[in-house]
């Protein structure tokens, strides 16, 4: 199979489905008027204090369920931020496959930093 | 400042689709765009404008990039070489923009802003003024080392076009310092990405917008995750922005004539300029 092809499939399925996910939440916030204990007003807010910082895994999975906006439109960006992250393990697995030793090890290193970023910074600051 | 929520929303969306349709056009991608936009059109304080930018930079790169990757315009082994670049500077970027935030030292941040605005425009304005005289140079070390080469098929020329890119090291250099840029401002640094790829690797300007393109989405979502962390991410607005932003690159990249337009282009880089100008004039405390 064309790696291109695959990669290109993975970018582009991977950013549709986030959107979907981005665009039900929105249409769920709307209409049940807010999401997540908070209304609509205070969501929708420029100086809105609902963030990125209060929600919980656990709040996502009821939210999953209940169709709660704010979960659908954290799952988007979850699925969003994932994408790219899909390629890089992707091309680690390609590299690997076609016994690139220079590329399989550049792969890694940005794989690295990506797992670095997400996992172990944000829980030192 | 009370808006309506319905308002508020489409307002985003319409920002996003217009920073979206420049950031096509111009070929820096929307989110150095979008954040102004919020900023000085919304009163969006900048963290949140800097994060739902960073989103909607990953959305667009993943969105448009996807063609050019399966059209093999996108150089996926050059992309990935210096994504190691891109990556270790937007970790560092991040960190000074939290500790910014932190000692809420805005105005540096609206002074870099406005700088990598004012910069951002002079890719395109070279394109216009120089119309494309690369000069080719010959295979370094770096060339044979990290695999160069490679080549795509030109539909305007009818012909599969080869290259090869030069001087690795000095491309990572300028891509690490994108990286920075991309971390401390949530922006995609798609200008500078660009400058290393055409200036100093020296490949087709096809080539460099497409592998720019494509690693604009590695570089921000390595910083999106400690933006998250921080609570720089407003769900709501970021959703917008994505929304808005994918659909004016794709808009742009559709129905719009990329070699031509030049007209249209040119206004659109004095409304960067205009916005660029603006920013630093915040950060001076001017208004």
């Amino acid at each position: 199979m064309d790696p291109n092809k695959i990669m290109g499939n993975i970018l582009r399925y991977g950013s549709l489905f986030s959107i979907l996910l981005i665009l039900f939440g929105t249409a769920m916030l709307f209409l049940n008027n807010g999401a997540n204990n908070y209304t609509l007003k205070q969501i929708a807010s420029h100086d809105s204090e609902v963030s990125t910082n209060g929600i919980s895994a656990s709040q996502l999975f009821y939210g999953f369920f209940s169709f709660d906006g704010i979960s659908y439109i954290v799952l988007g960006l979850i699925v969003l931020i994932a994408t790219p992250i899909m390629r890089v393990i992707y091309s680690i697995y390609f590299f690997g496959n076609q016994k690139n030793r220079v590329y399989l090890l550049i792969t890694i290193i940005v794989f690295f930093n990506l797992m670095f970023a997400i996992f172990f910074i944000p829980y030192i600051l | 400042m009370s808006m309506l929520p319905i308002l508020f929303f489409i307002l985003i969306v319409i920002g996003g689709i217009i920073a979206g349709l420049i950031g096509s056009l111009t070929g820096l991608g929307g989110a150095v765009i979008l954040t102004p936009l919020l900023v000085l059109g919304f009163n969006i304080p900048i963290y949140y404008a800097a994060g739902a930018s960073l989103i909607a930079s990953i959305a667009t790169s993943s969105g448009a990039a996807s063609a050019y990757v399966k059209d093999k315009i996108t150089n996926i082994k050059i992309g990935m070489s210096l994504e190691v670049g891109t990556t270790f500077g937007a970790i560092i970027g991040v960190l000074v923009a939290a500790a910014l935030y932190k000692a809420n030292d805005l105005s540096i941040i609206f002074v870099i802003f406005g700088i990598a605005l004012l910069f951002s425009v002079y890719p395109s304005l070279k394109k216009i003024m120089l119309r494309n005289k690369i000069k080719n140079i010959k295979p370094d070390k770096t060339t044979k080392f990290f695999q160069l080469t490679g080549s795509y098929y030109d539909e305007k020329l009818k012909k599969r076009i080869r290259y090869h890119g030069v001087r690795w090291w000095y491309s990572e250099i300028i891509m690490f310092i994108a990286g920075i840029i991309s971390g401390l401002l949530g922006v995609g640094s798609g200008a500078l990405k660009v400058l290393s790829l055409d200036e100093m690797m020296r490949l087709p300007p096809k080539v460099s917008a497409a592998t720019s393109d494509f690693m604009i989405g590695v570089t921000a979502a390595t910083g999106t995750a400690i933006y998250w962390q921080l609570g720089y991410i407003q769900p709501f607005m970021a959703g917008a922005a994505a929304i808005g932003v994918l659909s004016g690159s794709f808009i742009g990249s559709k129905f719009l004539n990329k070699e031509g337009n030049g007209f249209v282009r040119m206004l659109f880089l004095i409304v960067i300029i205009a916005l660029g100008i603006q920013m630093l004039l915040r950060g001076f405390g001017v208004f």
